[in-house]
């Protein structure tokens, strides 16, 4: 049975086609994939089918029922759910207050906290979370906050669910604790919509997937009758090469930086791998002097830019960038003083932007364009152009890949190794396995907030970083 | 998870009780003629009801992230408006039920001006410190031109000022201790406040909104719908106010009734504990806020120190509570 359905959904934004005439249906007890490059339309689609916006041409129906959603109430009563991508929690509210929220138990007109702490116990236990109903959900790190938002969904008793890139903050555990709970959920009847950057997570838990570009549908295949490969040239429309650059041989026998025992070397791409919790974020902050702490050479942060090693901040959002600033202000920003010293010059700092645009291809209309409506891949570049703009010579890229999708990828990785070719010292921080063993020279595994170990070349295996960072004992 | 105990935190959830706890033991020890003097106690109450009315409601409106700057401005005209409402009754009516009108009427008119910032700030997208800096430049300005830059005086004998000046007598010292009704509204109201934020989905909701906004839409809430309502919630309190100063004083002088109320409220709002970037904040902090700021004031009065120096010490105090609420320095 067609659960959900859409059929010649087109939507306009003032001068943009984000969409041109999308038909897909979502079937019960059936997970659907929707995969895409930047800006090809998963998000807004997405949007469409939960009702937070509403289709310029075209229709919905819920179970065969022509239906308009107008807003998210509408959704979540023709039980339609969404879990988003940036996580949509009140920090100051308790786990069953976010559960509940818009939709609270009530006994005369005061609040069942009682009910509902105990029926939020039991979604929490069915999705295998250790949260607490009461814990306030600012207290949890990330990854629970993800479940959290997961179990708000679910106590919906929605019958679609939608998620839009679920596993971008988990840990291998917790990724595959959530598609147990996908299979399960499948097996009840549910319709899945599973939104995702990364291809092997889509063709290992869906049943179809459907491919969009640039607004238009491509194609909707088996995942059973499809390999990465094919997917990924379905998705960016042309023969796609090794997502990764061949590694180049470093000399090794110049180090950048030095932290006791840990050296950057020129020429390098050294990885840091872990779990997330496990400190390498809070290590590199240190070290650069974002935060306080014995391993900072520098009094600050700007400190450290001075001597050449520069941040890019896994938090695009919160910390790497102004959204509601332009491409072009964002670029410049630490470097304000090279465009004058008193008065900038408006004419360099745009010459300079559309260098970068030009350079890492960043796809914009101008460069005074606003950062917050572009795309995970595009914002990425823009942060990346931010931070080389100074010339640096080691660059720390924190979770480089993370929202972004195969394209961006490859360019990045394209970038990472011309860094390094040119002699710089690039620090990858990733939870993405796959990409450090196709970047990175050496990798640096963390736990607990400490070094569990070193890989070298061949020894970066998935199963020696799974090893060191788990802590199991090699035998 | 375990959560362990922090002398920090500790600090920062209680600091303002602890704080309120010590001064009134140190002024009681301090100050022995003043403060075993139930009169003082009396006027201490009875004088910042009307500060204390409206900074129960602002905290309702900073928890959803607004700001109100129009509620002195505020209250003049709902105190001039009131009044002369009252003295119009008086010559048709019985006095109890012209006062009965007119202290409804004073809260109805302050509920509609309330509404009013809110519908601004809400359906013209206007941000709140600008909309309710042009209220209070209004507000003050319409209370002007009504009562002719002059002052209304209450016609009624002495059925309106029973509110301010009549109440329960404590047995407390020879004469005993007169707490006044007005002070029983102001804990009436703390305690509807209380329990709208914290056991009400209108309070979660609130909560919510300003603490993350995008979330609460993506909820199904009516985001501007809960923000009307602070507003509207806050007129109401100033209307409450403007009844028992009124009261208080039997007369409204439309220059000066209400000036930098709207800074003592917020005060008493930040030192209670309530984060002014919104979505944190709690009704009985604020209401000790509201004391221990009374409490001050009357202790630099006893202890002799000059009236400028008020601000000061004031200003002092408002900087420890942020500190302390904040806690540990983040990164």
């Amino acid at each position: 049975m067609v659960r959900l359905e859409c059929q010649g959904v087109v939507k306009e934004y003032p001068g943009v086609r984000a969409l041109g005439g999308i038909s897909l249906d979502f079937r019960e007890g059936e997970v659907h994939g929707i995969i895409g490059e930047n800006g090809a339309g998963k998000s807004t689609l997405m949007k469409i089918l939960s009702g937070v916006e509403e289709p310029t041409e075209g229709t919905v129906s819920v179970a065969g029922n022509l239906t308009k959603l107008k807003n998210v109430r509408d959704g979540m009563a023709s039980g339609i759910a969404m879990i988003h991508q940036e996580l949509n929690l009140v920090e100051h509210l308790s786990v069953a207050e976010n559960i509940f929220l818009g939709r609270e138990i009530l006994v005369g007109p005061k609040l069942n906290r009682r009910e509902m702490n105990e029926l939020a116990a039991q979604y929490l236990a069915d999705v295998k979370s250790d949260a607490k109903p009461t814990d306030l959900v600012g207290s949890l790190p990330l990854a629970q906050q993800q479940l959290v938002e997961i179990t708000k969904a679910l106590s919906c008793n929605a019958d679609v669910l939608i998620m839009d890139e679920p596993t971008a903050v988990l840990s291998e555990r917790e990724k595959s604790a959530l598609f147990e709970l996908v299979k399960r959920l499948k097996s009840e009847g549910k319709a899945i919509i599973l939104v995702s950057h990364l291809l092997g997570e889509l063709i290992a838990n869906c049943d179809r997937i459907s491919v969009l570009r640039d607004g238009e549908f491509v194609a909707t295949v088996q995942a059973s009758e499809i390999n990465e490969h094919e997917l990924a040239n379905m998705m960016v429309g042309r023969e796609l090469g090794d997502l990764f650059p061949v590694k180049s041989t470093p000399s090794m026998d110049k180090t950048l930086l030095q932290s006791n025992s840990l050296q950057v070397k020129a020429g390098e791409v050294l990885g840091f791998a872990g779990l997330i919790g496990s400190g390498r974020t809070e290590l590199w902050e240190e070290i650069c002097g974002l935060r306080p702490g014995e391993l900072s050479q520098s009094k600050n942060y700007a400190g450290s830019i001075s001597r050449g090693v520069v941040y890019v901040s896994e938090d695009r959002k919160g910390a790497g960038l102004h959204l509601e600033f332009s491409v072009q202000d964002n670029i410049v920003l630490p470097w304000l003083g090279k465009f004058g010293k008193a008065v900038t010059n408006r004419k360099e700092v745009q010459t300079c932007a559309e260098g970068w645009k030009e350079k890492l291809s960043i796809r914009v209309p101008t460069v005074a364009s606003r950062v917050g409506s572009l795309s995970g891949g595009n914002q990425q570049k823009v942060s990346l152009s931010k931070w080389l703009e100074g010339n640096p010579e080691v660059i720390i890229l924190d979770e480089p890949t993370r929202g972004v999708d195969v394209g961006s990828k490859a360019q990045i990785y394209e970038i990472i190794a011309q860094l390094a070719n040119q002699g710089k010292g690039v620090v990858v921080i990733s939870s993405e396995m796959q990409e450090l063993i196709g970047l990175c020279h050496r990798v640096v595994v963390m736990r607990d907030q400490s070094f569990a170990g070193e890989l070298e070349g061949e020894e970066i295996t998935e199963q020696a970083m799974m090893k060191l960072a788990a802590g199991v004992q090699s035998a | 998870m375990k959560k362990e105990f922090k002398p920090n935190e500790f600090v920062q959830e209680w600091g303002v009780l602890i704080a309120f706890v010590l001064f009134s033991v140190f002024v009681f020890v301090k100050f022995p003629d003043v403060f075993h003097n139930p009169l003082t106690w009396r006027n201490l109450f009875s004088q910042n009801v009307d500060v204390g009315l409206i900074a129960l409601g602002m905290t309702m409106v900073i928890i959803g992230g607004g700001i109100d700057l129009s509620v002195g401005s505020m209250l003049a005209l709902t105190g001039v408006l009131g009044l002369s409402f009252l003295n119009r009754q008086m010559g048709s009516g019985s006095e109890s039920s012209a006062v009965l009108l007119s202290a409804l009427g004073m809260v109805g008119i302050g509920g509609v001006l309330g509404a009013i910032n809110g519908v601004i700030i809400t359906k013209f997208r206007v941000v709140p410190f600008v909309a309710t800096l042009v209220g209070l430049l209004v507000f003050r300005s319409l209370a002007l031109a009504y009562a002719n830059g002059g002052t209304i005086t209450s016609s009624s004998k002495n059925e309106w000022a029973k509110v301010a000046l009549t109440g329960v007598t404590l047995p407390v010292g020879k004469a005993g201790m007169l707490i006044p009704w007005s002070v029983f509204v102001l804990i009436a109201v703390a305690l509807i406040l209380g329990f709208l934020l914290n056991w009400t989905p209108f309070g979660r909701h609130l909560v919510a909104v300003g603490s993350n906004e995008r979330a609460a839409k993506y909820s199904a809430i009516s985001v501007d719908r809960v923000r009307l309502w602070t507003y509207t919630i806050l007129g109401l309190c100033v209307g409450l106010a403007a009844w028992v100063a009124s009261a208080r004083l039997n007369s409204v002088t439309s220059t000066t009734l209400g000036q930098l109320y709207e800074l003592d409220a917020i005060a008493a709002v930040v030192i209670g504990g309530t984060a002014l970037s919104g979505g944190k904040g709690r009704i009985w902090g604020t209401f000790i806020g509201v004391l221990l700021l009374g409490m001050i004031t009357t202790t630099l009065v006893a202890a002799g120190v000059s009236g400028y120096w008020q601000g000061v010490v004031k200003g002092g105090i408002i900087l420890v509570a942020v500190l302390i609420s904040r806690g540990k320095r983040e990164n």
